[in-house]
C-alpha cells in the first residue's frame, strides 16, 4: 500500500539508501561566485544530492537548472498558478515559493517520482492514470503541478470528497487550456480508487 | 512529391482515443522550450522599459557587468546588424513585432526591451538584470485607453481601415426605413492570453547554424523569420516545438525575445536559454485589443431582419499594426434582407503590439452582435432563440454561395433542450431560487473553416511502426493523437505503433497550429503522404522477383499492416525485410481545391447561460452552461470535447473576469496571474457540450472543420444577455465586473 502524503500535515517518507554523490554545481562555474553558494543535500525522488546553491535560489529553479528535472514547470514564480507544486517532507508546496538553501535534509518528491514515491508503476499513481482516461488537460504543462495537488489533497482527510470541496482545493492550480471539468472527473475518479468506498 | 487536394475519397474516421503523448505529459517527460539544459549553457534575462513612451537617453551598465557571473550585455551599442523580415503571412515569414530589438531609442510601450543580460546562472543573470540603469527622455503624451478618445456617439473613433470595409445591398437606406431601429455601443476589455508557459527560447549556433527551442504556435514561420533577420538560408535554421505550454495566438508568430537570444548565443559562442517573467509575458507578447464597438440593427414588426450595421475599432501599437477585424464575421451571420455594412478602425496605443487571441475579431464581434440580438428581442417582445430561427441564413449573405453544410437549427434546439429555455421567465427577475435571481441567456456561436497548404511525410519501418512527420505543432489540441489515429486506420496498424513527429522545422512544411485550421490542413497531407508510401510498398511488391510479381498495383490492398492481393498477402516487415530497407516512406502534400469557389465554410453553435445572481451579497455566478457545435466531423470527440469546454471556460473570463488595467502612467498594474483574474476550477459552472457528427466532406476527405475557437464565441453574449433576464441591467461593457454591475 502506498504511503500516506498529506497535504496540510508534515508527514515525512522513508528515505531510500541513496548513496551521497559529488556536489552538482550550478551549471558553467564562471568562479566569481563560489564562495555565494551554500551547500545542501536533498532527496528528491528517493535520491540523494549533495548540492551548492546560491542563497537566493529557490527550489523550483534548483530542481530544473540543477538536476534538469523539468517535469515542475515555471508558470509565474509568485506561487500564483500552482504549475512549480511539489511534495516536501509529505507537504504539497509551491516550489517557486520556497528558498533551496532552507531545505536541508528535506524529502522532495517530484512529478517524476509521484508514482514511484507511493509504491505504484512508473507513470501509474492512480491520478496519473485518471488524468490520462479523462483527458484532463490539454497543453499539459500545468498538469505537474494539478497531479502533485490532487495527489495531495485525495490523501487530506480535512478535504472532503464533494464537488465544491474539490474545485475549492484545486483552485491553486491554473489550467488556461480550462480542462477544469475533466480535472476535476480524474480527480474525483482517483480519489474514489486512493479511499475505496470510505 | 504528389499534391493532393483532397476530394478523391472519404474517410469514415471518429473515435475517442488517449493522448498518445499522454503518458508524456503526465510524467513530465515531455520537452517544453524550455526544458533542457544544453552544454556550456548560458542564461539571457531582458530588461525592459519602465516608462510608456519617450526616448532611451543611456544605459549604466558598469554595476550590472560587475555582478558576479556576468558575460555580456545586449543592447543598441552592443548588437549585431540585422534586417527585419519582410514579414507576409503570404511568405510565412510575419513576426508579432516588425522592429528588430534594440533598434532604436524610441520606446513605445512599457515593457519594450532595451537590454538582454546574460550570466552563467538564470540568478545572476536576473540579479544583474536588476541594476541595468536606464536614462529616459520620458513623454508625457500616450494613450493606454481607447475609450478615452470616444465620444459614445456617431462614429467611432481611429484611423478607418479601407480594407475592412465590406458592405452588400443598401443598409444605410434599409436602416432608415426600419420600423424597428437599434443603436448600441459595446466594448470589450484588453484580454490577456496568459498562457500557463511563458515564451521561451533556447538558442545555439554549431559553425553557420542556428538551432532554437521555442515555444511557438508556428515553427515554419519562425524559422523564416530567423532566416530573413539574419540573413542566412532556411536550411540553416532549426526551429523545434515539441510541446507548447498553450498559445492561444500569443506564440503565433515571433517576438523580438527570441532574436536577442539568437544573437547572444551567437556572440557568446554558447547556448542560451532566456525564459520570460511573467511580468514581461503580460508586457511583451500580445493580447487581445480592447474593441469599442457599434451595432445598428434594423428590422420589421415580425422580427424579420433589414439591415446590419457593425463598426469596429481595436488597438494597435506603433512597434507593430494589428487589425483585429472585429466586425468581419458579422454579415455572414444572419440573413439580414441583404442589407449590411462593416467597417473596421485603429487606435494606435503605447501598449506593445496586439495579436491574434482564441477566436481573434470573431469572438469579440460576436459578443456585440448576439448581445444586440438580445436587446432587439427585448424591443420586439420576441423570444430571443426565435427571432434567431427567423433569421437563419439559408446560404452565406455576403457571396450567396451554399453553405458546405450547416446545422445550426439542429444546434439551437439540441442546446435549448438540454438546457431546458422553455422554462425561461422572459420578464427580469422573474426567475428565483431562495436568495438567488436566476438568469437565462443565449447567443449563436461561430468561427469560419479554413484550410491551407500542407506538406507531410508517411513511413513505414522494418520493425512495423510507422512514422508520421509534419513541420505543424501540437499546442494542447490534439494534433499528435489524430494524426496518430488517421495512420493507424489507413493501415491497420496500431496505433501504439505509430511515431509521430511534430514541432520540427526541418519537417515537411506544415501550418501555424491556429485559427482552427490544423485538423482540416495536417489530415489531408497525411493521407497524400500516406498513398505516396503505399505505392512505393505496391512498386517493391509487383517488381521482377517481389511478391505480386507483375499484379495490377490496383488490385492490391492494405489491411492489418500486411499487403493483401486477392487471396494471397505479405507482411509489410516482410517486403522490407526482403528488400534490406529500414523504412520506406513517402512525402506528400495536399491543398485546398475548387471547392473553396462552389462552398461557403463555416462552423456554427447554441450557447446557453444560467447566471444566478444573489443580491444580498451581491454575488454574480455563471451556474450552468449548454452548448452544441456543429464542427463537422469530430476526429477524436474526446479530445474535441475538450477544446470546446476550454473555449467555454475563457469565454467565461472574458464575460465575468479579464481585463488588463493601466495606471496614470500608462503602467499595467495587474500584470500577474493573481491580479489578472481569470478562472479557476471553482469558478467553474456546470458544463454540458454535444457536439453534432456531419462530417463536412465538401471541406475536406475527413470531414473536420476543427473546433479550437468556436467553445469561446457567443458565451460573453450569452451571460451578459442572461444578466439582463436576472437583472433587468443592460451590461454592454466587458468584463461584466461587480461593480458595473452595481452601478448600471
Amino acid at each position: 500500500m502506498a504511503p500516506v502524503i498529506r497535504h496540510s500535515t508534515g508527514v515525512g517518507f522513508c528515505t531510500p539508501g541513496a548513496q551521497a554523490e559529488t556536489a552538482e554545481q550550478p551549471t558553467a562555474a564562471s568562479g566569481k561566485h563560489s564562495s555565494e553558494t551554500r551547500r545542501i543535500t536533498l532527496t528528491v525522488n528517493g535520491r540523494q544530492h549533495d548540492l551548492q546553491v546560491a542563497p537566493n535560489a529557490v527550489l523550483l529553479d534548483v530542481l530544473r537548472e540543477q538536476l534538469n528535472l523539468f517535469g515542475t514547470k515555471k508558470g509565474c514564480d509568485h506561487g500564483q498558478c500552482g504549475a512549480c507544486t511539489v511534495h516536501v517532507n509529505g507537504r504539497s508546496v509551491n516550489s517557486c515559493l520556497m528558498l533551496a538553501c532552507m531545505q536541508e535534509g528535506a524529502e522532495i518528491v517530484t512529478i517524476e517520482g509521484l508514482a514511484e514515491s507511493a509504491g505504484f508503476e512508473l507513470g501509474h499513481h492512480p491520478v496519473q492514470d485518471a488524468f490520462l482516461a479523462h483527458d484532463a488537460y490539454q497543453c499539459g504543462y500545468c498538469t505537474a503541478g494539478q497531479m502533485m495537488t490532487a495527489a495531495a489533497i485525495i490523501n487530506d482527510d480535512s478535504i472532503d470528497g464533494d464537488e465544491v470541496s474539490l474545485r475549492e482545493a484545486m483552485s491553486g492550480n491554473i489550467c488556461r487550456c480550462g480542462a477544469y471539468k475533466n480535472i476535476l472527473d480524474a480527480v474525483q475518479s482517483a480519489r474514489g480508487q486512493m479511499r475505496g468506498g470510505e | 512529391m504528389t499534391t493532393d487536394t483532397g476530394k478523391t475519397r472519404e474517410y469514415n474516421l471518429s473515435a475517442e482515443k488517449p493522448r498518445i503523448d499522454g503518458t508524456l505529459k503526465l510524467t513530465g517527460g515531455a520537452d517544453y522550450a524550455a526544458d533542457r539544459n544544453l552544454p556550456n549553457q548560458t542564461y539571457g534575462y531582458p530588461v525592459t522599459s519602465t516608462i510608456t513612451s519617450g526616448k532611451l537617453v543611456s544605459l549604466e551598465l558598469d554595476e550590472a557587468l560587475a555582478m558576479p557571473g556576468v558575460l555580456d550585455i545586449f543592447h543598441h551599442d552592443n548588437f549585431d546588424q540585422l534586417s527585419r523580415s519582410p514579414n507576409s503571412f503570404a511568405d510565412e515569414n510575419l513576426t508579432s513585432e516588425p522592429r528588430l530589438p534594440f533598434e532604436d531609442n524610441e520606446i513605445h510601450y512599457q515593457g519594450q526591451y532595451i537590454a538582454l543580460v546574460v550570466a552563467d546562472t538564470l540568478n545572476h543573470a536576473r540579479a544583474a538584470a536588476m541594476k541595468v540603469k536606464a536614462n529616459y527622455e520620458r513623454s508625457d503624451e500616450f494613450l493606454t485607453d481607447i475609450k478615452a478618445l470616444d465620444r459614445g456617439e456617431g462614429e467611432l473613433p481611429g484611423e478607418e481601415q479601407p480594407g475592412d470595409a465590406s458592405s452588400i445591398g443598401d443598409a444605410d437606406s434599409a436602416f432608415e426605413s426600419a420600423s424597428v431601429k437599434l443603436d448600441h455601443r459595446y466594448s470589450i476589455a484588453q484580454e490577456n492570453h496568459s498562457v500557463m508557459e511563458m515564451h521561451a527560447s533556447v538558442a545555439q549556433w554549431e559553425n553557420d547554424m542556428l538551432t532554437i527551442y521555442e515555444s511557438s504556435q508556428g515553427v515554419v514561420f519562425q524559422r523564416n523569420a530567423l532566416s530573413k533577420i539574419f540573413g542566412i538560408p532556411p536550411e540553416k535554421v532549426t526551429v523545434i516545438s515539441h510541446f507548447i505550454g498553450s498559445g492561444f495566438g500569443s506564440k503565433l508568430f515571433m517576438w523580438p525575445h527570441a532574436i536577442m537570444t539568437a544573437v547572444a548565443a551567437r556572440r557568446l559562442g554558447r547556448p542560451v536559454k532566456t525564459v520570460l517573467s511573467r511580468t514581461q509575458e503580460y508586457l511583451a507578447t500580445g493580447y487581445r485589443p480592447t474593441s469599442l464597438q457599434r451595432v445598428r440593427l434594423g428590422a420589421d414588426d415580425s422580427g424579420k431582419l433589414l439591415s446590419i450595421h457593425h463598426d469596429g475599432c481595436n488597438e494597435s501599437s506603433p512597434a507593430g499594426k494589428h487589425d483585429d477585424t472585429v466586425s468581419g464575421a458579422t454579415p455572414k451571420m444572419y440573413d439580414c434582407g441583404g442589407n449590411a455594412a462593416v467597417t473596421n478602425r485603429l487606435v494606435t496605443v503605447n501598449k506593445c503590439p496586439p495579436c491574434p487571441m482564441r477566436a481573434p475579431g470573431e469572438a469579440s464581434g460576436n459578443f456585440a452582435l448576439e448581445t444586440a440580438m438580445d436587446e432587439l428581442a427585448v424591443k420586439l417582445e420576441m423570444d430571443p432563440l426565435a427571432l434567431r430561427k427567423k433569421n437563419f441564413a439559408a446560404a452565406d449573405p455576403t457571396s450567396d454561395l451554399p453553405w458546405s453544410s450547416n446545422h445550426l437549427k439542429e444546434c439551437w434546439d439540441d442546446a435549448a433542450s438540454r438546457f431546458g429555455w422553455d422554462k425561461r421567465n422572459p420578464t427580469p427577475g422573474a426567475m428565483q431560487d431562495g436568495d438567488e435571481i436566476i438568469g437565462y441567456g443565449m447567443a449563436t456561436q461561430s468561427w469560419e473553416a479554413m484550410r491551407q497548404h500542407c506538406s507531410a511525410r508517411f513511413g513505414f519501418r522494418a520493425d512495423g511502426s510507422l512514422l508520421v512527420a509534419c513541420g505543424t505543432q501540437d499546442i494542447g489540441t490534439g494534433t499528435y493523437t489524430i494524426v496518430a489515429q488517421t495512420a493507424s486506420e489507413l493501415t491497420g496498424i496500431p496505433i501504439e505503433m505509430v511515431d509521430v513527429r511534430l514541432g520540427d522545422s526541418q519537417l515537411p512544411s506544415g501550418p501555424l497550429s491556429g485559427g482552427s485550421m490544423a485538423t482540416s490542413t495536417v489530415l489531408p497531407a497525411v493521407s497524400a503522404a500516406f498513398d505516396e508510401a503505399l505505392s512505393q510498398l505496391k512498386s517493391l511488391a509487383t517488381a521482377e522477383g517481389g511478391v505480386f510479381e507483375n499484379a495490377d498495383p490496383d488490385t492490391i490492398e492494405i489491411q492489418s499492416g500486411k499487403l493483401v492481393q486477392g487471396d494471397r498477402s505479405v507482411e509489410i516487415t516482410q517486403l522490407l525485410a526482403d528488400n534490406q530497407l529500414g523504412l520506406i516512406d513517402g512525402e506528400a502534400s495536399a491543398q485546398p481545391g475548387d471547392e473553396q469557389n462552389q462552398y461557403s465554410f463555416r462552423s456554427f453553435g447554441a450557447v446557453f447561460v444560467e447566471v444566478r445572481w444573489d443580491p444580498g451579497i451581491s454575488r454574480l455566478r455563471v451556474a450552468r452552461v449548454v452548448s452544441t457545435i456543429d464542427i463537422g466531423r469530430a476526429i477524436n470527440p474526446m479530445t474535441a470535447r475538450n477544446q470546446v469546454e476550454g473555449g467555454i471556460v475563457m469565454g467565461i473570463g472574458m464575460g465575468m473576469f479579464e481585463q488588463a488595467e493601466f495606471d496614470q502612467n500608462g503602467y499595467p498594474y495587474n500584470n500577474n496571474l493573481a491580479d489578472y483574474i481569470l478562472p479557476v476550477n471553482a469558478d467553474m459552472p456546470k458544463v454540458e457540450v454535444d457536439l453534432l457528427d456531419y462530417p463536412d466532406y465538401r471541406h475536406n476527405a475527413f470531414g473536420a472543420r476543427g473546433v479550437g475557437e468556436i467553445g469561446l464565441t457567443g458565451v460573453a453574449a450569452a451571460i451578459s444577455n442572461a444578466v439582463y433576464n436576472a437583472t433587468g441591467k443592460r451590461i454592454r461593457d466587458m468584463p461584466i465586473s461587480i461593480e458595473k454591475l452595481l452601478s448600471a
